[in-house]
Protein backbone atom coordinates (compact mmCIF):
# COMPACT_ATOMS: atom_id res chain seq x y z
CA UNK A 1 0.00 0.00 0.00
CA UNK A 2 1.17 3.59 -1.22
CA UNK A 3 0.58 6.59 1.85
CA UNK A 4 -2.56 7.53 -0.51
CA UNK A 5 -4.23 4.11 0.58
CA UNK A 6 -4.37 5.22 4.15
CA UNK A 7 -6.71 8.10 5.12
CA UNK A 8 -6.12 10.86 7.85
CA UNK A 9 -5.86 8.81 10.61
CA UNK A 10 -3.94 6.06 9.07
CA UNK A 11 -6.59 3.63 8.51
CA UNK A 12 -6.47 1.66 4.96
CA UNK A 13 -9.17 3.15 2.34
CA UNK A 14 -12.34 1.30 1.29
CA UNK A 15 -12.37 0.52 -2.46
CA UNK A 16 -14.48 3.71 -2.89
CA UNK A 17 -12.80 6.11 -0.67
CA UNK A 18 -9.74 4.88 -3.02
CA UNK A 19 -11.64 6.14 -6.17
CA UNK A 20 -12.85 9.01 -4.36
CA UNK A 21 -9.47 10.03 -3.59
CA UNK A 22 -7.93 9.10 -7.23
CA UNK A 23 -10.70 11.58 -8.93
CA UNK A 24 -9.83 14.23 -6.48
CA UNK A 25 -6.43 13.79 -7.46
CA UNK A 26 -6.95 13.59 -10.52
CA UNK A 27 -9.67 16.97 -10.55
CA UNK A 28 -6.96 19.05 -8.90
CA UNK A 29 -4.04 17.32 -11.86
CA UNK A 30 -6.43 18.68 -14.09
CA UNK A 31 -7.47 22.25 -12.68
CA UNK A 32 -3.74 23.08 -12.65
CA UNK A 33 -3.32 23.04 -16.51
CA UNK A 34 -3.20 26.48 -18.53
CA UNK A 35 -5.46 27.13 -21.16
CA UNK A 36 -8.46 25.41 -19.77
CA UNK A 37 -12.01 26.61 -22.14
CA UNK A 38 -14.09 29.08 -19.34
CA UNK A 39 -16.57 26.06 -19.38
CA UNK A 40 -14.15 23.41 -18.25
CA UNK A 41 -12.44 25.40 -15.45
CA UNK A 42 -15.40 26.86 -13.75
CA UNK A 43 -17.37 23.00 -14.42
CA UNK A 44 -13.85 21.86 -12.81
CA UNK A 45 -14.00 24.10 -9.88
CA UNK A 46 -17.45 23.05 -8.64
CA UNK A 47 -16.57 19.36 -9.06
CA UNK A 48 -12.98 19.63 -7.38
CA UNK A 49 -14.80 21.43 -4.63
CA UNK A 50 -17.39 18.72 -4.31
CA UNK A 51 -14.99 15.80 -4.27
CA UNK A 52 -12.55 18.03 -2.03
CA UNK A 53 -15.88 18.32 0.50
CA UNK A 54 -16.31 14.06 0.37
CA UNK A 55 -12.66 13.75 1.20
CA UNK A 56 -12.74 15.66 3.82
CA UNK A 57 -15.94 14.35 5.42
CA UNK A 58 -14.55 10.95 4.81
CA UNK A 59 -11.38 11.79 6.65
CA UNK A 60 -9.15 11.24 4.30
CA UNK A 61 -7.80 14.51 3.09
CA UNK A 62 -7.92 17.84 4.34
CA UNK A 63 -6.39 20.96 2.19
CA UNK A 64 -7.38 24.48 0.83
CA UNK A 65 -7.25 25.13 -2.99
CA UNK A 66 -7.28 28.84 -3.38
CA UNK A 67 -4.24 27.91 -5.27
CA UNK A 68 -5.81 26.42 -7.48
CA UNK A 69 -9.29 28.93 -8.02
CA UNK A 70 -11.07 26.60 -6.12
CA UNK B 1 -28.43 6.99 -0.28
CA UNK B 2 -30.17 4.91 1.07
CA UNK B 3 -32.22 4.77 4.41
CA UNK B 4 -29.41 6.14 6.63
CA UNK B 5 -30.29 8.48 9.28
CA UNK B 6 -27.11 9.95 9.10
CA UNK B 7 -25.62 12.22 6.25
CA UNK B 8 -21.76 10.83 7.12
CA UNK B 9 -21.98 7.82 9.11
CA UNK B 10 -18.69 7.31 9.22
CA UNK B 11 -18.04 10.15 11.80
CA UNK B 12 -21.34 10.63 12.87
CA UNK B 13 -21.21 7.34 14.76
CA UNK B 14 -17.70 7.30 14.87
CA UNK B 15 -15.91 6.44 18.86
CA UNK B 16 -15.56 9.50 20.46
CA UNK B 17 -11.33 8.54 20.28
CA UNK B 18 -11.53 8.04 16.38
CA UNK B 19 -13.35 11.23 16.08
CA UNK B 20 -10.61 13.41 18.56
CA UNK B 21 -7.49 11.75 16.41
CA UNK B 22 -9.61 13.28 13.22
CA UNK B 23 -9.72 16.67 15.51
CA UNK B 24 -6.06 16.60 16.41
CA UNK B 25 -5.00 15.51 12.56
CA UNK B 26 -7.21 18.64 10.95
CA UNK B 27 -5.96 21.01 13.60
CA UNK B 28 -2.60 20.26 13.37
CA UNK B 29 -3.26 21.36 9.21
CA UNK B 30 -5.07 24.38 10.21
CA UNK B 31 -2.77 25.97 12.67
CA UNK B 32 0.14 24.88 9.70
CA UNK B 33 -1.87 26.38 7.01
CA UNK B 34 -2.88 29.47 9.11
CA UNK B 35 0.56 30.33 10.22
CA UNK B 36 1.62 30.29 6.70
CA UNK B 37 -1.19 32.44 4.71
CA UNK B 38 -2.65 34.37 7.10
CA UNK B 39 -0.83 37.81 8.35
CA UNK B 40 -3.13 38.08 11.11
CA UNK B 41 -2.83 34.50 12.63
CA UNK B 42 1.49 34.27 11.80
CA UNK B 43 1.36 37.15 14.46
CA UNK B 44 -1.09 36.33 16.87
CA UNK B 45 0.61 33.06 17.29
CA UNK B 46 4.43 34.53 17.07
CA UNK B 47 3.14 36.83 19.96
CA UNK B 48 1.51 34.13 21.71
CA UNK B 49 5.09 32.18 21.33
CA UNK B 50 3.22 29.43 19.91
CA UNK B 51 4.52 27.70 17.14
CA UNK B 52 2.02 25.01 15.07
CA UNK B 53 4.96 21.65 16.01
CA UNK B 54 3.79 22.67 19.39
CA UNK B 55 0.45 21.17 19.05
CA UNK B 56 0.41 17.43 19.53
CA UNK B 57 -2.43 16.84 21.60
CA UNK B 58 -5.75 18.32 21.73
CA UNK B 59 -4.61 19.47 25.38
CA UNK B 60 -2.25 21.28 23.21
CA UNK B 61 -5.15 23.62 21.97
CA UNK B 62 -5.35 25.66 24.97
CA UNK B 63 -1.52 26.79 24.11
CA UNK B 64 -3.21 28.61 21.26
CA UNK B 65 -4.25 32.44 21.73
CA UNK B 66 -7.88 33.03 21.21
CA UNK B 67 -9.48 35.17 18.63
CA UNK B 68 -12.09 38.03 19.80
CA UNK B 69 -14.33 39.76 17.40
CA UNK B 70 -12.59 43.13 18.35
CA UNK B 71 -10.06 41.87 16.91
CA UNK B 72 -11.39 41.21 13.40
CA UNK B 73 -13.12 44.31 13.72
CA UNK B 74 -9.97 46.04 14.70
CA UNK B 75 -8.36 44.36 11.64
CA UNK B 76 -10.36 45.28 9.03
CA UNK B 77 -10.83 48.79 10.08
CA UNK B 78 -7.13 49.25 9.80
CA UNK B 79 -7.15 47.45 6.75
CA UNK B 80 -9.94 47.58 4.86
CA UNK B 81 -12.22 45.24 3.70
CA UNK B 82 -10.96 42.26 5.22
CA UNK B 83 -7.73 42.95 7.20
CA UNK B 84 -5.09 40.73 7.84
CA UNK B 85 -7.15 37.61 8.01
CA UNK B 86 -7.41 36.08 4.43
CA UNK B 87 -5.24 33.07 3.53
CA UNK B 88 -4.94 34.03 0.04
CA UNK B 89 -6.06 37.24 -2.53
CA UNK B 90 -9.70 37.77 -2.36
CA UNK B 91 -10.10 36.93 -6.31
CA UNK B 92 -10.37 33.59 -5.39
CA UNK B 93 -13.61 34.57 -3.45
CA UNK B 94 -16.64 33.95 -4.81
CA UNK B 95 -19.24 35.04 -1.97
CA UNK B 96 -19.38 38.13 0.04
CA UNK B 97 -21.56 38.41 3.80
CA UNK B 98 -22.10 40.62 6.30
CA UNK B 99 -23.15 40.53 10.05
CA UNK B 100 -26.51 42.34 10.23
CA UNK B 101 -25.07 44.81 12.56
CA UNK B 102 -27.64 44.76 14.75
CA UNK B 103 -25.68 45.02 17.95
CA UNK B 104 -25.39 48.93 16.26
CA UNK B 105 -21.25 47.55 15.59
CA UNK B 106 -19.48 47.98 12.42
CA UNK B 107 -20.43 44.82 10.17
CA UNK B 108 -17.92 41.83 10.42
CA UNK B 109 -17.28 40.98 6.98
CA UNK B 110 -16.66 37.46 5.74
CA UNK B 111 -15.57 36.20 1.96
CA UNK B 112 -15.92 32.23 0.88
CA UNK B 113 -14.41 30.53 -1.62
CA UNK B 114 -15.99 27.94 -3.72
CA UNK B 115 -14.45 25.27 -1.68
CA UNK B 116 -15.51 27.12 1.39
CA UNK B 117 -19.09 27.17 0.07
CA UNK B 118 -19.01 23.92 -0.14
CA UNK B 119 -18.52 23.28 3.25
CA UNK B 120 -20.84 25.77 4.73
CA UNK B 121 -23.73 24.04 2.68
CA UNK B 122 -22.22 20.24 4.05
CA UNK B 123 -22.50 21.66 7.11
CA UNK B 124 -26.28 22.73 7.03
CA UNK B 125 -26.87 19.45 4.90
CA UNK B 126 -25.74 17.60 8.42
CA UNK B 127 -28.18 19.22 10.19
CA UNK B 128 -31.04 19.23 8.01
CA UNK B 129 -30.71 15.43 6.82
CA UNK B 130 -30.39 14.76 10.60
CA UNK B 131 -33.60 16.54 11.13
CA UNK B 132 -35.31 14.60 8.57
CA UNK B 133 -35.35 16.66 5.57
CA UNK B 134 -34.97 14.07 2.31
CA UNK B 135 -35.55 14.41 -1.19
CA UNK B 136 -38.97 14.04 -1.43
CA UNK B 137 -39.19 17.75 1.19
CA UNK B 138 -40.43 20.71 -0.38
CA UNK B 139 -38.43 22.83 1.47
CA UNK B 140 -39.12 26.82 1.98
CA UNK B 141 -37.12 29.24 2.90
CA UNK B 142 -38.76 32.51 4.06
CA UNK B 143 -35.80 35.02 4.22
CA UNK B 144 -34.87 38.13 2.08
CA UNK B 145 -32.05 36.72 0.46
CA UNK B 146 -29.68 39.66 0.85
CA UNK B 147 -26.08 40.34 2.54
CA UNK B 148 -26.59 38.76 6.21
CA UNK B 149 -25.73 35.16 5.85
CA UNK B 150 -28.57 34.13 7.83
CA UNK B 151 -30.18 30.86 5.48
CA UNK B 152 -28.44 31.25 2.67
CA UNK B 153 -26.18 28.51 3.54
CA UNK B 154 -29.63 26.31 4.24
CA UNK B 155 -30.76 26.89 0.78
CA UNK B 156 -27.74 25.41 -0.60
CA UNK B 157 -27.86 22.41 1.79
CA UNK B 158 -31.34 21.65 1.21
CA UNK B 159 -30.55 21.59 -3.03
CA UNK B 160 -27.53 19.33 -1.71
CA UNK B 161 -29.42 16.58 -0.27
CA UNK B 162 -32.01 16.88 -3.40
CA UNK B 163 -35.42 18.52 -1.97
CA UNK B 164 -36.87 20.99 -3.86
CA UNK B 165 -36.19 24.16 -2.80
CA UNK B 166 -38.24 26.99 -2.99
CA UNK B 167 -36.65 30.62 -2.41
CA UNK B 168 -39.12 33.57 -1.02
CA UNK B 169 -36.86 36.41 -1.80
CA UNK B 170 -39.26 39.51 -0.56
CA UNK B 171 -42.51 38.35 -1.10
CA UNK B 172 -44.69 39.65 1.34
CA UNK B 173 -46.07 37.68 4.25
CA UNK B 174 -49.47 36.64 2.71
CA UNK B 175 -48.03 35.66 -0.44
CA UNK B 176 -45.55 33.30 1.64
CA UNK B 177 -48.62 31.98 3.15
CA UNK B 178 -50.87 31.27 -0.21
CA UNK B 179 -48.08 29.81 -1.73
CA UNK B 180 -46.69 27.57 1.38
CA UNK B 181 -50.52 25.95 1.02
CA UNK B 182 -50.28 26.10 -2.29
CA UNK B 183 -47.03 24.47 -3.09
CA UNK B 184 -47.42 21.91 -0.32
CA UNK B 185 -44.25 22.91 1.22
CA UNK B 186 -43.36 20.45 3.89
CA UNK B 187 -40.68 22.54 5.54
CA UNK B 188 -40.35 25.69 6.59
CA UNK B 189 -36.79 27.70 7.25
CA UNK B 190 -37.62 30.73 9.10
CA UNK B 191 -36.47 32.54 12.41
CA UNK B 192 -38.42 32.20 15.79
CA UNK B 193 -39.66 35.42 15.20
CA UNK B 194 -41.26 34.92 11.59
CA UNK B 195 -41.94 31.50 11.89
CA UNK B 196 -44.57 33.10 14.51
CA UNK B 197 -45.20 35.98 12.28
CA UNK B 198 -46.55 33.47 9.42
CA UNK B 199 -48.79 31.69 11.41
CA UNK B 200 -50.36 34.97 13.48
CA UNK B 201 -50.85 36.34 9.23
CA UNK B 202 -52.30 32.87 7.95
CA UNK B 203 -54.69 32.98 10.76
CA UNK B 204 -55.55 37.02 9.86
CA UNK B 205 -55.87 35.24 6.35
CA UNK B 206 -58.63 32.42 7.86
CA UNK B 207 -55.68 29.79 7.07
CA UNK B 208 -54.57 27.36 9.71
CA UNK B 209 -51.70 26.37 8.63
CA UNK B 210 -51.42 23.39 11.08
CA UNK B 211 -54.20 22.07 9.26
CA UNK B 212 -54.06 23.20 6.16
CA UNK B 213 -50.76 22.89 5.02
CA UNK B 214 -48.02 19.95 4.40
CA UNK B 215 -45.40 21.46 7.03
CA UNK B 216 -44.17 18.76 9.37
CA UNK B 217 -40.32 20.44 10.10
CA UNK B 218 -39.81 23.92 10.59
CA UNK B 219 -36.03 25.06 10.71
CA UNK B 220 -35.25 27.79 13.02
CA UNK B 221 -31.74 29.59 13.52
CA UNK B 222 -31.09 33.29 12.20
CA UNK B 223 -31.70 34.72 16.19
CA UNK B 224 -31.72 33.25 19.74
CA UNK B 225 -35.59 31.50 20.49
CA UNK B 226 -35.51 28.33 18.88
CA UNK B 227 -34.46 26.63 21.99
CA UNK B 228 -36.91 28.25 23.92
CA UNK B 229 -39.66 25.63 24.38
CA UNK B 230 -42.75 27.67 25.02
CA UNK B 231 -41.76 29.28 21.54
CA UNK B 232 -41.16 26.13 20.02
CA UNK B 233 -44.62 24.99 20.95
CA UNK B 234 -46.52 28.27 19.59
CA UNK B 235 -44.50 27.82 16.35
CA UNK B 236 -45.37 24.19 16.41
CA UNK B 237 -48.90 25.11 16.71
CA UNK B 238 -49.29 27.75 13.96
CA UNK B 239 -47.28 25.81 11.37
CA UNK B 240 -47.96 22.48 12.59
CA UNK B 241 -44.47 21.00 12.27
CA UNK B 242 -41.80 20.11 15.10
CA UNK B 243 -38.79 22.39 15.51
CA UNK B 244 -35.32 22.03 15.44
CA UNK B 245 -32.76 24.76 16.63
CA UNK B 246 -29.61 25.31 14.21
CA UNK B 247 -27.70 28.51 15.73
CA UNK B 248 -25.06 29.27 13.19
CA UNK B 249 -22.95 32.50 12.81
CA UNK B 250 -21.70 34.82 10.42
CA UNK B 251 -17.86 34.16 11.45
CA UNK B 252 -18.21 30.35 10.90
CA UNK B 253 -20.15 30.82 8.25
CA UNK B 254 -22.91 28.15 8.85
CA UNK B 255 -24.26 26.48 11.29
CA UNK B 256 -22.33 24.53 14.41
CA UNK B 257 -25.00 23.00 16.16
CA UNK B 258 -27.99 20.86 14.29
CA UNK B 259 -30.64 19.46 16.11
CA UNK B 260 -31.75 15.60 15.24
CA UNK B 261 -34.66 14.33 14.79
CA UNK B 262 -34.86 12.10 18.32
CA UNK B 263 -35.35 15.84 19.80
CA UNK B 264 -32.95 15.30 23.15
CA UNK B 265 -33.22 18.90 24.42
CA UNK B 266 -30.50 20.58 22.49
CA UNK B 267 -28.58 20.06 19.43
CA UNK B 268 -25.73 18.24 18.72
CA UNK B 269 -22.47 19.84 17.72
CA UNK B 270 -20.51 18.80 14.32
CA UNK B 271 -17.77 18.11 15.69
CA UNK B 272 -15.91 16.54 12.69
CA UNK B 273 -15.98 19.93 10.84
CA UNK B 274 -16.78 22.34 14.15
CA UNK B 275 -13.96 22.27 17.42
CA UNK B 276 -16.01 23.40 20.26
CA UNK B 277 -14.59 24.25 23.74
CA UNK B 278 -16.83 25.81 26.71
CA UNK B 279 -14.59 27.74 29.06
CA UNK B 280 -15.21 29.91 32.49
CA UNK B 281 -15.60 33.31 30.91
CA UNK B 282 -13.42 34.82 33.48
CA UNK B 283 -10.78 32.22 34.21
CA UNK B 284 -10.66 30.31 30.76
CA UNK B 285 -10.69 27.12 32.81
CA UNK B 286 -11.86 23.96 30.80
CA UNK B 287 -16.02 23.53 31.92
CA UNK B 288 -16.95 20.03 32.78
CA UNK B 289 -20.27 18.68 31.21
CA UNK B 290 -23.41 20.49 32.97
CA UNK B 291 -21.26 23.33 33.96
CA UNK B 292 -22.29 26.84 32.30
CA UNK B 293 -19.58 28.63 29.97
CA UNK B 294 -18.48 30.53 27.56
CA UNK B 295 -18.19 28.70 23.99
CA UNK B 296 -14.50 28.98 22.12
CA UNK B 297 -15.24 28.00 18.72
CA UNK B 298 -12.97 26.70 15.56
CA UNK B 299 -13.91 25.89 12.29
CA UNK B 300 -12.20 23.53 10.11
CA UNK B 301 -14.27 24.42 6.95
CA UNK B 302 -13.64 28.06 5.91
CA UNK B 303 -10.51 28.58 5.63
CA UNK B 304 -9.68 31.77 2.97
CA UNK B 305 -11.30 33.14 6.29
CA UNK B 306 -9.93 30.69 9.27
CA UNK B 307 -11.71 30.74 12.82
CA UNK B 308 -9.45 29.79 14.97
CA UNK B 309 -10.18 29.51 19.08
CA UNK B 310 -13.09 32.36 17.99
CA UNK B 311 -14.97 33.95 21.49
CA UNK B 312 -18.37 33.46 20.38
CA UNK B 313 -19.63 35.09 23.53
CA UNK B 314 -22.42 32.61 23.89
CA UNK B 315 -23.16 30.79 26.98
CA UNK B 316 -23.51 27.12 26.50
CA UNK B 317 -23.78 23.89 28.73
CA UNK B 318 -22.28 20.67 27.25
CA UNK B 319 -23.60 17.44 27.64
CA UNK B 320 -22.39 14.22 26.98
CA UNK B 321 -23.46 12.46 23.17
CA UNK B 322 -25.10 9.70 25.50
CA UNK B 323 -27.79 12.37 26.46
CA UNK B 324 -29.51 11.23 23.04
CA UNK B 325 -30.69 8.29 21.89
CA UNK B 326 -29.45 8.97 18.21
CA UNK B 327 -26.76 7.10 17.86
CA UNK B 328 -24.90 9.80 16.71
CA UNK B 329 -21.40 10.50 18.77
CA UNK B 330 -21.55 14.13 18.73
CA UNK B 331 -21.44 16.22 22.22
CA UNK B 332 -24.62 18.16 22.06
CA UNK B 333 -25.84 21.72 24.04
CA UNK B 334 -28.19 20.58 26.66
CA UNK B 335 -30.92 24.00 25.98
CA UNK B 336 -28.79 24.73 23.31
CA UNK B 337 -27.37 28.59 23.20
CA UNK B 338 -28.78 30.12 26.53
CA UNK B 339 -27.66 33.67 26.00
CA UNK B 340 -25.20 36.07 25.38
CA UNK B 341 -22.60 37.25 27.67
CA UNK B 342 -23.43 40.68 26.19
CA UNK B 343 -27.03 40.40 25.90
CA UNK B 344 -27.31 40.37 29.62
CA UNK B 345 -28.73 43.58 31.29
CA UNK B 346 -28.49 44.09 35.31
CA UNK B 347 -31.27 46.02 36.54
CA UNK B 348 -31.20 46.65 40.51
CA UNK B 349 -28.78 43.97 41.06
CA UNK B 350 -30.70 41.35 39.19
CA UNK B 351 -29.21 39.62 35.64
CA UNK B 352 -31.89 39.79 33.22
CA UNK B 353 -31.31 38.01 29.86
CA UNK B 354 -33.81 38.45 27.10
CA UNK B 355 -34.46 34.97 26.12
CA UNK B 356 -35.61 34.35 29.97
CA UNK B 357 -38.25 36.88 29.31
CA UNK B 358 -39.30 35.18 26.54
CA UNK B 359 -39.12 32.21 27.87
CA UNK B 360 -42.18 33.27 30.35
CA UNK B 361 -44.11 35.69 27.68
CA UNK B 362 -44.05 32.99 25.28
CA UNK B 363 -46.60 30.97 28.06
CA UNK B 364 -49.19 33.63 27.32
CA UNK B 365 -50.75 32.29 23.66
CA UNK B 366 -52.72 35.58 24.22
CA UNK B 367 -49.77 37.47 23.68
CA UNK B 368 -48.61 38.33 19.94
CA UNK B 369 -45.66 40.22 20.14
CA UNK B 370 -43.65 41.95 22.91
CA UNK B 371 -41.03 44.49 23.69
CA UNK B 372 -38.62 44.97 26.68
CA UNK B 373 -37.64 48.51 27.47
CA UNK B 374 -35.25 49.28 30.78
CA UNK B 375 -34.96 53.14 31.72
CA UNK B 376 -34.37 55.14 34.46
CA UNK B 377 -36.79 56.65 36.43
CA UNK B 378 -37.23 58.32 39.51
CA UNK B 379 -33.63 57.34 40.99
CA UNK B 380 -33.62 54.00 39.87
CA UNK B 381 -33.70 51.03 37.05
CA UNK B 382 -37.28 50.08 36.08
CA UNK B 383 -38.20 47.11 33.19
CA UNK B 384 -40.94 47.29 31.66
CA UNK B 385 -42.40 44.58 29.50
CA UNK B 386 -45.03 45.52 26.38
CA UNK B 387 -46.98 43.57 25.68
CA UNK B 388 -49.87 42.90 22.04
CA UNK B 389 -52.44 40.90 22.29
CA UNK B 390 -53.46 38.60 19.64
CA UNK B 391 -56.66 37.10 19.03
CA UNK B 392 -55.24 33.02 20.55
CA UNK B 393 -57.76 31.59 22.39
CA UNK B 394 -57.36 31.66 26.21
CA UNK B 395 -56.94 34.25 28.76
CA UNK B 396 -58.43 38.04 28.85
CA UNK B 397 -56.46 41.13 28.86
CA UNK B 398 -58.06 42.07 32.47
CA UNK B 399 -55.51 39.68 34.83
CA UNK B 400 -52.70 39.32 31.93
CA UNK B 401 -50.55 42.11 33.56
CA UNK B 402 -51.08 40.51 37.33
CA UNK B 403 -50.48 36.95 35.90
CA UNK B 404 -47.41 37.69 33.83
CA UNK B 405 -45.94 40.26 36.06
CA UNK B 406 -45.60 37.66 38.70
CA UNK B 407 -44.29 35.32 36.19
CA UNK B 408 -41.46 36.75 35.69
CA UNK B 409 -41.16 38.54 39.09
CA UNK B 410 -40.75 34.35 40.25
CA UNK B 411 -38.01 33.93 36.98
CA UNK B 412 -35.68 37.14 38.18
CA UNK B 413 -35.42 36.84 42.24
CA UNK B 414 -38.15 39.07 43.05
CA UNK B 415 -37.45 41.60 40.45
CA UNK B 416 -40.82 43.45 39.59
CA UNK B 417 -41.99 44.37 36.10
CA UNK B 418 -43.75 46.81 34.54
CA UNK B 419 -46.45 45.17 32.34
CA UNK B 420 -48.34 47.56 29.69
CA UNK B 421 -50.50 46.06 27.14
CA UNK B 422 -50.33 47.90 23.92
CA UNK B 423 -52.54 48.22 20.79
CA UNK B 424 -52.59 46.01 17.72
CA UNK B 425 -49.43 46.73 15.81
CA UNK B 426 -48.44 49.64 17.95
CA UNK B 427 -44.96 46.75 18.62
CA UNK B 428 -42.42 46.34 15.52
CA UNK B 429 -42.42 43.32 13.84
CA UNK B 430 -39.27 41.48 12.49
CA UNK B 431 -38.14 38.92 9.84
CA UNK B 432 -34.66 38.75 10.32
CA UNK B 433 -33.09 39.49 13.91
CA UNK B 434 -35.40 40.94 16.20
CA UNK B 435 -34.52 43.86 18.32
CA UNK B 436 -37.29 43.25 21.28
CA UNK B 437 -34.57 44.82 23.83
CA UNK B 438 -34.74 48.89 24.58
CA UNK B 439 -32.07 49.74 27.19
CA UNK B 440 -33.25 53.85 27.21
CA UNK B 441 -30.39 53.83 29.86
CA UNK B 442 -27.54 53.71 27.31
CA UNK B 443 -29.37 57.21 25.84
CA UNK B 444 -29.53 59.34 28.68
CA UNK B 445 -26.83 62.15 28.66
CA UNK B 446 -23.96 61.47 30.63
CA UNK B 447 -24.90 57.95 31.48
Amino acid sequence: MTADEFDMLGQALSPVEAELLDLYARSKALLARDGLDPCVRRNLVQSTAALSQVVTDLGIAWEPLYDLGV
Amino acid sequence: MGDSPYWNPKFETAPKARLQELQLAKWQRLVEYAAQRSPFYAAKFTGAGFEPSQLKTLDDVRRIPCTTKEEWLGTQAENPLFGDLLTAPEPVATRYHLTSGTSGRTPLRVLDSTRDWAWISEIWAYGLWGFGVRPTDVVYLAFSYASFIGFWGAHYGCEKIGALTLASGNLPTETRVRQIVELGVTTVCATPTYALRLGAVAHEMGIDLATESKIDKVVLGGEPGANIPATRRLITEALGGRCGDFAGMTEIGTNMVVECSHAPGGPHIVEDHIYEEVVDPLSDRPCAYGERGERIVTSFGRALLPLIRYRAGDLVERAPHTDCTCGRTFDLYRGGILGRADDMKVVRGTNVFPSSIEAVVRDYPEVDEFQIEISYQGGRDEITVRVELGAAPGGTADDLPDRLGKDLQECHEGLRFLIDVVGAGALPRFELKSRRLVDLREQRVGA
